[in-house]
């Protein structure tokens, strides 16, 4: 079972890097890879999400399974997702899921007291591990523009209102419930390639070219007055429009400017609902993605059962 | 209230095989490989993988139906080759190709970090 590997060697360059946000291109592969590692980031990177809620009291105005439906789609920091154990093959608790190995415990007590209405956030979320925690956007280094951090908002409180709950968080996939995404968005788009033919541009009128420039509606392109050329300025703001194509036809010189997407180059940009860092996003997708494969690989059984075959194969083939 | 349970697109059940084979009975060197709570992830990776070995004539695969959370893979080959081989090879390679992905992204990500 030995043939010639036709392994490709794809190259990797970050453009830009944030917490919650990654900027990257992909060079050396094809659109399945790409896809795939989309597909991976968004719907099977594991992390954690509140899965159980069990309200003791609720005097509040939503009723418990809005309240549970919320608290369900709180993001909470996952960095020990993949390596803690899905609740339904962890064998310490019998399947229950609630032990340390795949589930962390929250608390959440509330009493409204006095005549301003209180605001319960994921602050009022007491975790059981201190690495499992509501997301911080404060510190981020995006952040939100607010001075005052106050967390997600669950509930409003008026005087005498009161919440109490228990709840816990397990380990989940995109693919089982959209609350444990960790993507916010991942996309990708093929680099283009923007000719500009210098000669065809010489026939037309000054401005007919300035028109040329402002034709289309992302700036890709630009005039310069000194040389009186139209310059790519942008090729990535290209947003496969073909309102230049069409500009170009109707000052009747098709082909001035020619674009080709460079079919194994692609430009990624991943956010991050701040469950895991970006970077790690990628990373924990590469591995997925690889234990995919890996068990997608043919049993030792499978291959037996053939190779009997094929003998008896051979033989009715008289061989 | 009779939903099937959420875990069963991607749990594959007790007893059943992840990839089970089934030789073409009438064109040699031609089989579907059946491969069990799997998507377009993993079907279109292998299919494109497949067009790159020369051996491979032809190599499809198939979401029969939503709600059927299977791919069908269906790869002919020369006789120099055999649709198992050819299959191998190819979960190697993409394999080999995302260990090297892995490493130019450390890579990267080493040197992104240094830099700011």
């Amino acid at each position: 079972m030995e043939g010639a590997s036709h392994q490709r060697f794809p190259t990797v360059k970050i453009r830009e890097l944030k917490d919650d946000y990654a900027k990257f291109e992909l060079r050396d592969t094809d659109a399945s890879i790409a896809n795939a590692l989309r597909r991976v980031m968004i719907a099977e990177v594991p992390t954690i999400a509140i899965d159980l809620v069990e309200i003791e009291v609720n005097s509040s105005v939503l009723n418990d399974e809005f309240i549970a439906h919320r608290l369900g789609l709180i993001p909470l920091t996952s960095e020990r997702a993949m390596s803690m154990r899905f609740s339904r093959d962890c064998d310490a608790c019998d399947g229950d899921g609630q032990c340390e190995y795949c589930s962390v415990e929250f608390h959440l007590r509330a009493k409204c007291l006095n005549d301003q209405t209180l605001d319960v956030t994921t602050r009022d979320l007491m975790s059981s591990d201190p690495s499992v925690v509501p997301v911080d956007f404060a510190d981020s280094s995006s952040g939100f523009d607010n001075p005052e951090n106050r967390g997600i908002i669950i509930v409003k409180l008026r005087r005498g209102q009161e919440l109490r709950l228990r709840a816990i968080a397990r380990k989940g996939i995109g693919k089982d419930h959209a609350k444990w995404s960790p993507a916010a968005t991942v996309t990708f788009m093929y680099e283009p390639e923007i000719h500009i033919n210098d000669d065809m541009l010489e026939t037309l009128a000054i401005e007919d070219r300035i028109s040329l420039a402002e034709s289309s509606p992302t700036k890709v392109y630009d005039y310069d007055p000194i040389t009186n050329r139209v310059v790519v300025v942008d090729p990535e703001a290209y947003t496969y429009d073909d309102e230049v194509i069409k500009k170009c036809e109707s000052l009747k010189v098709p082909g001035l400017i020619e674009i080709h997407p460079k079919e194994d180059s692609f430009i990624f940009t991943v956010e991050s609902t701040g469950a895991i860092k970006a970077s790690q996003l990628v990373l924990n997708a590469i591995d997925i993605l690889k234990q995919k494969l890996d068990a997608v690989r043919l049993s030792e059984d499978t291959v037996e059962a053939d190779d009997q075959f094929g003998e008896l194969g051979a033989h009715m083939r008289g061989g | 209230m009779n939903a099937p349970d959420r875990y069963e697109r991607f749990v594959v059940p007790e007893g059943v095989k992840k990839v089970s084979y089934e030789r073409d009975t009438k064109i040699i060197n031609a089989a579907s490989f059946t491969v069990e709570r799997e998507d377009h992830t993993i079907g279109n990776i292998l299919r494109m993988q497949l067009h790159r070995d020369p051996d491979v004539l032809f190599a499809g695969y198939k979401l029969p139906h939503p709600l059927q959370y299977k791919i069908i893979v269906r790869i002919h080959t020369t006789s120099q080759s055999s649709p198992m081989q050819a299959y191998n090879q190819a979960v190697n390679d993409l394999d080999k190709e995302l260990d090297h992905l892995k490493n130019a992204f450390e890579a990267e990500l080493a040197k992104h970090s240094r830099e700011y």
